[in-house]
């Protein structure tokens, strides 16, 4: 009995020995199934000694068995048995391979977050220990680990976990160095205030001098954290210069990424410094050779002004934008795009009338279609600020030029903001600048375009009530019907569909029901069917009469079609309205 | 398998941010292998019933090469229309080059089966075992499955996949050309097509050529399979068959479409940004049931709203 049920598993255990990679994996996958069945004192005692020796395999099997052992706790029985995986889950943790590695260090911390007190005390310690005292990619493994093991581990034990990070931050070798700068702001939160400023503080300072920039430009991001966990002063006489001086770096990467550290020092800087120390250099980021640097710099615009005088941002910080908004990069000017608006509300109503509309005007007739879509995106924000008048003045002729753009998904984002507009302008206006816009959206090459015109149409008659509907949408879409095209005639199917629910009953058996029955004898077998798809849509409002004497005897009709289709889409319909 | 659903499913991912296409892919489950064996079964039924030239009624949306490009072809679905709304012929090189080719070839064939009226799938030169082995379909297939079943599934219905397609009589749609061994249509419909694609001879032919400005007759083709073939060829073939136009894919245009030999023939291609590097426009072509013809042009979809498979992290060594 008990040699049948684990006859498979026998095989499993087998192909993990495969010579086929492909086999292998695919056991190694199943790791689980395996240790099910064997229980978890022979999973304890056979399988994962068996695993802990086929380590030395394809990066792929690494990966997947990495990643198994991470799951792996209930099967060795439970928090207290844990420590059993951490021997296989070390080997891993110092192969070549990173991708492995990180797997392996991610299922170390999981499987130690089961783990009691005492039990990570006594295996995670001297793993870590081992770990930071072995080859290089060891070492990178180890960085991580830090802010896991500190917090559970007794004093005595944690000067010693101290100094040995304070070893790897000035290793010989950049990976672990690099390693140590991403590990830098995780273990800081789990240390004690006095340690940071003695032990981490330095190090950082350190590392943000390192000879090697992609050191630099990982140590500089740990800024933002360093500032929230230490105090004024220390960020003022310490983590200030450090970024400032990464803000100069010859290196872009390192200026990239020190810019957006900017906002979260100025943060912790107050007002005042900012202004006086972080303004200038910030108004130099903006102006850097790279426009990586520019666009990065831009894209915390809005963050940064919060943190300065009002005085300062119009005119400091304002002149700059102006500039940027010129500049002859495009993904500076989308970065421009996307966040101009958020300036709105620190300038208030009349400067921003004043000093950012032009932009934006700019901003929406601009070359590229990246920056039109970021600014689109940004109407509504602008309408709250400067109201609706100003916006039909200023605006509109922007937009009823956008409205026809040459790249669809501009068309698509106005498409978007249409309904919102509807609201605003009311049905007159709306009627007047965009009504006769929305019925050749519904005539628009792009199928999304036309679908999304029909969800305009629906939303705008529900705005403006079924009789406005009756008389400035419903004519104007069944003239559309007679469209040489299949594909709009469809559209035209559907969006009879969509506004069926919008209009009185007698617009829909009146004006709607006779172009449906119509196109139950187009030409195409496609509008056919969907003709009997709105067909079922018309039903759920029509009366007994309407469905009895014409949809039923149309999809009766459709039933019988030459194609298979338009029988299929027919039954339904006919089977739905009964 | 409920073929609605997965269909439903494959789309649903594109047009959402990368953030929840990522999700959706991740909780996605990929087609099981035994229901894409169930899948290859049906379409195999459909397939065997097609002519090697498929009569095929306008309007219909006549697409290229896709190679494996997965969400450049929801894409093309965007602006096209959804099947079965819009009629659509694709013809052929489903797979290869792109990161998905599985899903692709799996969706197209899932429409198929599900619309066999409203979807035609012709064969190119990349619907082949010895191909796809080298050009990525054989290896996704091995890395998104474990093993070849699923690859071995497709190819097999790679053989019956039909050779061409004519449209309302007049338009002669192929994969890569003409072929110096036919000269009638009658003659293709001849070929026992059930087979892995051969290194010579009409079915390789129609497969492999490409026209050529300034040949005359035919040419030797610089692929090492099929051939060149001039405006006088082409002429030829319209004259004797009663056709208007060949359609046909196979190659690189950089603005999606490409007339030639004074309107007698057309390249249509498919897959924007080839490769993801070479900077083309796609196109397809819409022939609608008024009797005209409209090319639509379009981009390869924004990064926001594709998934691009996880990169290896350069190995630290890189500095």
């Amino acid at each position: 009995m008990e040699d049948s049920t684990l006859a498979p598993i026998a095989l499993l255990i087998d192909s993990l020995r495969s010579q086929d990679a492909a086999q292998r994996l695919a056991s190694v996958k199943k790791l689980s199934t395996i240790a099910l069945a064997l229980g978890e004192e022979r999973t304890r005692r056979e399988l994962i000694p068996f695993v802990n020796e086929s380590v030395d395999d394809e990066d792929e099997i690494l990966l997947a068995l990495a990643e198994e052992l991470g799951e792996f706790v209930p099967l060795v029985g439970g928090p207290q048995h844990a420590h059993f995986l951490l021997p296989p889950l070390e080997s891993l943790a110092t192969v070549d391979e990173t991708v492995v590695r990180e797997r392996a260090v991610a299922s170390v911390i999981s499987v130690t977050g089961h783990m009691p007190a005492a039990s990570m005390q006594e295996h995670l310690l001297p793993l870590l220990q081992r770990l930071a005292g072995r080859e290089w990619p060891a070492r990178v493994s180890a960085c991580k680990l830090f802010a896991t093991a500190y917090p559970p581990a007794p004093e005595h034990n944690r000067a010693e976990l101290r100094a040995a990070f304070l070893k790897l931050c000035h290793d010989e070798t950049p990976m672990v160095r690099r390693a140590a700068a991403q590990a830098l702001a995780p273990f800081a939160e789990t240390l004690e205030p006095q340690h940071i400023r003695e032990d981490i503080l330095p190090s950082f300072v350190d590392l943000t001098q390192d000879d090697q920039d992609s050191v630099r430009l990982i140590a500089v991001e740990a800024a933002g954290a360093l500032a929230k966990v230490l105090s004024r002063d220390e960020v003022a006489a310490s983590v200030m210069p450090a970024v400032m001086h990464c803000s100069q770096d010859k290196s872009w990467r390192v200026r990239y990424n020190a810019v957006q550290q900017l906002p979260a020092l100025g943060e912790a800087l107050g007002m005042e410094t900012a202004s006086s120390e972080l303004l200038p250099l910030y108004l130099q980021l903006l102006r850097d050779n790279e426009p990586e640097v520019r666009t990065a710099a831009t894209s915390k615009l809005s963050a940064f002004a919060r943190l300065i005088p009002v005085g300062d941002v119009t005119s400091q910080l304002l002149p700059r934008v102006k500039e940027i908004g010129g500049d002859a990069n495009q993904l500076v000017r989308s970065a421009l795009a996307t966040v101009v608006m958020e300036l709105a509300p620190i300038l208030g109503k009349n400067d921003t009338v004043e000093q950012l509309l032009p932009l934006f005007l700019s901003l929406l007739k601009d070359d590229w279609p990246d920056v039109r879509l970021a600014i689109i995106g940004k109407l509504q924000a602008v309408n709250q600020v400067i109201g609706i008048e100003l916006l039909a003045q200023t605006l509109l002729p922007a937009v009823e030029d956008l409205a026809t753009d040459k790249h669809w998904r501009v068309r698509q984002a106005i498409i978007e903001h249409t309904p919102m507009l509807a609201t605003q302008l009311g049905a007159d206006l709306f009627q007047q600048k965009l009504g006769k816009q929305c019925m050749q959206w519904l005539q628009d090459p792009v199928y999304s375009i036309r679908e999304a015109a029909i969800h305009v149409l629906q939303a705008v008659a529900k705005e403006f009530g079924p009789d406005w509907a009756r008389e400035h949408i419903v004519p104007q879409v069944l003239l559309l019907v007679n469209s040489d095209n299949y594909l709009h005639r469809m559209t035209v199917l559907a969006a009879i569909g969509a506004l069926s629910t919008c209009v009185s009953r007698e617009v829909v058996q009146m004006s709607m029901l006779p172009s449906v029955v119509a196109c139950c004898k187009d030409r195409t077998p496609n509008v056919r069917f969907n003709a009997a798809k709105v067909m079922q849509q018309l039903a759920a409002v029509l009366d007994g009469p309407a469905i009895q004497h014409t949809i039923k005897p149309c999809l009766a009709e459709l039933s019988a079609d030459g194609d298979a289709d338009v029988r299929f889409y027919a039954a339904a319909a006919a089977s739905a309205c009964s | 398998m409920d073929l609605d659903r997965w269909i439903e499913q494959a789309r649903w991912e594109r047009g959402a941010g990368l953030q929840a296409a990522q999700q959706r892919l991740k909780r996605c489950e990929p087609l099981k292998e035994s229901d894409v064996k169930q899948l290859c079964e049906k379409a195999v039924e459909i397939l065997v019933e097609e002519a090697n030239v498929q009569r095929v009624d306008a309007p219909v949306t006549i697409c290229g090469d896709i190679h494996g490009q997965f969400y450049d072809l929801t894409e093309l679905f965007k602006v096209g229309g959804d099947c079965p709304q819009t009629n659509y012929l694709f013809m052929g090189d489903f797979v290869d080059r792109g990161f998905y080719s599985v899903e692709t070839f799996l969706l197209l064939l899932a429409l198929k089966v599900r619309y066999p009226e409203r979807i035609t799938l012709i064969r190119g030169n990349h619907e082949s075992r010895q191909i796809t082995q080298v050009y990525g379909f054989y290896d996704e297939c091995l890395r998104k499955y474990g093993s070849a079943n699923v690859w071995r599934y497709c190819t097999d219905v790679f053989d019956y996949l039909s050779l061409s397609a004519l449209i309302d009589g007049t338009i002669f749609a192929v994969h890569g050309g003409l072929s110096p061994t036919i000269t009638t249509l009658d003659q293709i419909r001849t070929i026992d097509r059930k087979q892995e694609v051969p290194h010579d001879g009409a079915m390789c032919d129609l497969l492999w050529s490409d026209p050529e400005d300034g040949v005359d007759g035919w040419g030797l083709s610089p692929r090492g399979a099929g051939y060149l073939f001039g405006h006088d060829i082409a002429t030829q073939f319209c004259q004797a068959n009663g056709v208007e136009l060949i359609a046909r894919a196979h190659q690189l245009v950089m603005e999606g479409y490409k007339w030639m030999f004074r309107d007698q023939l057309v390249t249509v291609w498919s897959a924007p940004n080839y490769c993801y590097r070479c900077g083309n426009v796609a196109a397809i072509l819409e022939l609608d049931d008024g009797g005209s013809k409209n090319f639509k042009v379009f981009e390869a979809a924004p990064q926001e709203a594709r998934g691009v498979p996880s990169k290896k992290a350069a190995p630290d060594y890189f500095l």
